[in-house]
């Protein structure tokens, strides 16, 4: 029996801070067990009754015509099929070109080496000068720059003239590469007839029904998409991409179910990246730290896509500005969003362009920060934080406020410690997209269902989190079904929208249900519907009544009650604001760099989990550290191939590499609920470089900020 | 204009390993191995392996979390291989990130110590003991480890979580005592991408109290 009972339904809002029962509260996963012992399914784990593996074979130039002999693949042992999946030529770096599927993993990477792969270079660009050379080939067939936008503000020159110092720098960053341990792929389900079910590496379950539907020749209503745990995004899982469409065509062909999950070179060529960028910045400031005038320039490098670049002078306030911004395309793989696109590159120049500025003129870093941030509604908020970080890192007590610390060897002291700083912006609200469904049983099992799926970020358990709380059960008593096209519509993760979109349905849903319970106890009863609550444990009471969770469940019809949610604007918001302060320490003898300590604030609204809420924001400092420090895609400029496609070359930050970490969560300002898996991952590098300059006079414009780079700026200040 | 022929070799593909998963045999010697029909256990040397697996298949039995498992492998078949595509049922617990012993996400125990599963063959662990994920706790009866790194949310898309449970259950088990800095060192191998490091550590040293108790 299907009811969605209006009469009694509670006004929404989220309870006072003193009557949240579940939300709110440091709560585990409900799916950490599973991960922990193992038993947590993720597509690459889904073994089925003749099941082959597809692998793929990739160009190893930018551009290439290609020439493919399978003879020799097709009759190594094991091989099912070898398939071209490119046309006459290739157009990035690492891309496939054929697809090899064996009755074993072991086949089909002999097979993927036995392809005879002759290769007829082709003219070709992978970096931003050889495709801005007069003589560049083409990228693009519109030309190898797509189109610019500026952003302009006051009069500049008239700024320029008001300023005490200018400041004329170039910042760099490098293509970032999103690296997430579960490659991207899917199994698809398929074993002929005219249903297929199919289980893929996605951060949008509904994803899956987007496209294979096609490939497999089915009605869409057939297919059945499965999320039930994905390995990691971080903005490269939306689509199926060209390993969906090739893994639903194998399967159609051979009518068997396949496993195609990207081999990890192939993973870094062809599965997105952070594009890299490249900004020109002239600014000056008057003695009193206000920045009067800045230009800036920047390319976006996002290979064959545009790139993404938030444009300066990011979040904060200058009268006279001139931002310009263009892409340049390169024959490497395109960027794909990766947690706050474009952000963080833009944080890096700015914070990096106000760091040098304030030495120019003397002036305290953070002193620096607020006389750009204005008093008003909007910018106190970062004010406010960044005196609090501030506080919490020790800059109070720090020596080198508005000069830097030394370059040289003094008194035996080879150690330096410095701070820096960085704030960001983001939206993470939600909009009209989950459909979720509350059951309860006469047994009293309470199911809330909705397809959307979890990255990590503790989605499922906010469900059942959100649901428990209506009704004052514990989390464990709900069971959450999520990461299935089978179950109501769910939103993409992205943009930080999946909690603001997600936890007002499931709310809806369950306020529903409970207004469904208590008029069924009530006619039961006799009593009065309004007279009637939850208390804790599931129990109705009101009116002398007290009815247990399971008594009143046992009123239900023979089919249970369900009830269903939607979007509720009100339960959420969009806006936060967030600092981070990095304190690190330089070898001056071999320019390592350690970071000792990091400190973010974040706002949020409502922070339903606290404890995941902190795994994210710790994260993305983790995520900071490696980016600041040590990733870097290597393309060798002169050969065209790929220098470290792979966890040996390319670098992650390890156990070694964390620092200390503080986590503030901003107090509650009384808004909804808002998304914070991105914004903490923006102010981290332009923190860290920040930092460094502060502890030793250097500043690395080009980032990752190797020793190299360092003991190069160390020797340099010692020339001068 | 230049023609190339196939691709350009990597460094990595003349490792020891790639050699071996190309399809010879260097270092088995003396394994006591299941025959090929799995019923009957013959002694296996250098050259007879060399002979037999140039042929094709093996079978094996492999002693794994107590249990011994017959399963048919290739002489390049990685332990990894054999848990996750060549058992019946298969073990897929341990995962397969970086096919290179760059991530740890692979980690299993051989005779207690932690190994990429990724860089053994699964016939160098023939006569050995085991042990992976699935032979600690399960969902509702955790090990210390396990309960800790739930209890400090050591964990976020999990995909590297078993490889450092098994890492620090490892570490703990031979020194249940283990300071913070031992604990590190016992995952220095290990990657996150989520960056759950921090509470991995608390974990850690969560379940270092919970062992030594």
């Amino acid at each position: 029996m299907s009811t969605t009972p209006q009469q009694n339904a509670d006004e929404l809002a989220w309870p006072a801070p003193e009557k949240r029962r579940s939300i709110g509260k440091d709560t585990r996963r409900i799916d950490g067990p599973a991960k922990v012992t193992g038993m947590a399914r993720y597509s690459h784990d889904v073994r089925l009754p003749g099941m082959v593996y597809a692998r793929f074979v990739t160009c190893a130039l930018p551009a290439a015509a290609i020439e493919l002999d399978l003879t020799a693949a097709l009759a190594v042992p094991g091989v099912v099929e070898v398939v071209r999946v490119v046309g006459d030529s290739t157009l990035y770096l690492g891309q496939p070109i054929a697809a090899v599927t064996a009755e074993t993993p072991e086949a089909a990477a002999e097979g993927a080496r036995a392809v005879a792969v002759t290769l007829t270079e082709l003219p070709w660009a992978v970096t931003a000068e050889q495709s801005l050379a007069p003589d560049a080939p083409k990228v693009n067939p519109r030309g190898n720059i797509g189109r610019e936008r500026t952003q302009e503000e006051g009069d500049i020159e008239a700024g320029f003239a008001a300023s005490d110092a200018i400041v004329e720098a170039t910042y760099t960053i490098p293509i970032q590469h999103h690296s997430c341990l579960e490659t991207h792929g899917m199994v698809v389900d398929y074993r002929g007839g005219d249903s297929a079910v199919i289980h893929g590496s996605v951060q949008g379950t509904f994803a899956l029904l987007d496209g294979p539907p096609d490939s497999l020749g089915l009605d869409a209503s057939m297919v059945e998409g499965d999320v039930q745990h994905m390995g990691g995004g971080f903005g490269s899982k939306f689509g199926i991409g060209i390993e969906g469409k090739i893994a639903c065509e194998i399967a159609k062909r051979l009518g068997r179910p396949v496993h195609l999950m990207m081999d990890r070179e192939t993973e870094f060529h062809a599965s997105g990246n952070r594009s890299g960028n490249s900004v020109t910045i002239k600014a000056g400031a008057s003695k009193d730290g206000v920045i009067q005038a800045l230009v800036a320039d920047s390319n976006k490098l996002g290979g064959l896509s545009g790139g993404s670049y938030a444009g300066l002078p990011y979040v904060y306030s200058v009268a006279n500005f001139s931002s310009t911004s263009r892409s340049v395309y390169t024959n490497t793989d395109g960027n794909r969003a990766f947690r706050a696109p474009g952000h963080p590159q833009a944080s890096f120049g700015m914070e990096s362009l106000i760091d040098e500025l304030a030495y120019a003129i003397g002036k305290d870093l953070v002193e620096m920060r607020l006389a750009n941030l204005p008093d008003d509604e909007q910018h106190s908020v970062w004010r406010r934080q960044l005196r609090r970080v501030a506080d919490e890192i020790g800059w109070n007590e720090h020596p080198y406020k508005s000069a830097p610390g030394p370059h040289k060897v003094e008194g035996g002291r080879e150690y330096v410690e410095g701070i820096g700083f960085g704030i960001s912006v983001w939206g993470g609200g939600g909009y009209p997209s989950c459909e979720v469904e509350a059951r309860v049983d006469r047994e009293g099992s309470l199911i809330v269902s909705v397809g959307v799926q979890d990255l990590g970020t503790g989605s499922r358990t906010l469900v059942a989190m959100v649901a428990a709380d209506e009704f004052g059960l514990e989390v464990h008593q709900v069971t959450a079904r999520i990461g299935n096209t089978r179950f109501g519509n769910g939103v993409m993760s992205g943009g930080s929208v999946t909690t603001a979109s997600l936890a007002p349905a499931v709310k809806d849903a369950s306020n529903k249900m409970r207004a469904a319970l208590i008029a069924l106890v009530a006619t039961n009863t006799g009593k009065d519907a309004s007279a009637l609550s939850f208390a804790d444990g599931g129990v109705i009471v009101g009116d002398g009544l007290r009815v247990s969770w399971r008594d009143a469940c046992a009123l239900c019809p023979a089919g249970g009650l369900t009830t269903h949610g939607v979007f509720q604007k009100a339960l959420q918001s969009s806006g936060v604001h967030g600092a981070q302060a990095a304190r690190v320490r330089i070898d001056l003898v071999t320019g390592e760099v350690k970071v000792l300590k990091m400190v973010a604030i974040h706002d949020m609204g409502i922070a339903l989990n606290p404890m995941a809420v902190r795994s994210q924001i710790q994260g993305a400092m983790v995520q900071a550290v490696s980016y600041a420090l040590f990733e870097e895609r290597l393309i060798d400029a002169d050969l065209g191939i790929a220098l470290n496609p792979n966890f040996e070359s390319y670098r992650l930050a390890n156990v070694h590499s964390i620092p200390e970490m503080t986590v503030i969560i901003d107090d509650e300002d009384g808004r909804g609920v808002i998304g914070i898996g991105e914004p903490p991952a923006i102010p981290g590098i332009g923190a860290i470089a920040g930092a460094i300059q502060n502890a030793c006079g250097v500043r690395v414009r080009d980032m990752p900020l190797s020793p190299t780079k360092i003991l190069i700026g160390l020797e340099e200040l010692r020339r001068s | 204009m230049t023609d190339r022929t196939n691709q350009p070799p990597s460094p990595s593909s003349l490792s020891r390993r790639a050699f071996l998963k190309g399809g010879v045999v260097a270092s088995l010697t003396g394994a006591a191995v299941a025959g090929p029909n799995g019923t009957e256990s013959v002694s296996v040397t250098r050259e007879s392996a060399i002979a037999t697996s140039l042929k094709g298949k093996v079978a094996v039995t492999l002693e794994i979390n107590g249990a011994a498992r017959d399963v048919s492998v290739e002489p390049r078949t990685t332990l990894l291989g054999a848990l996750r595509d060549h058992l019946e049922p298969a073990l897929t617990g341990t995962k397969l990130v970086c096919d290179g012993g760059n991530c740890g996400a692979c980690t299993v125990l051989i005779d207690g110590a932690p190994v990429a599963s990724c860089m053994t063959l699964a016939l160098d662990a023939v006569g050995h003991n085991i042990r992976t994920i699935e032979g600690l706790g399960k969902p509702d009866d955790l090990s210390v480890v396990q309960e800790a790194f739930c209890a400090e949310d050591g964990l976020m898309c999990g995909f590297c979580t078993p490889g450092f449970v098994m890492a620090i259950t490892a570490e703990l088990e031979s020194n249940p005592r283990a300071t913070l800095d031992e604990l590190k060192n016992s995952c220095a191998g290990n990657l996150c991408r989520c960056g759950t490091y921090p509470q991995i550590f608390d974990a850690a040293v969560r379940a270092a109290r919970g062992a030594s108790k």
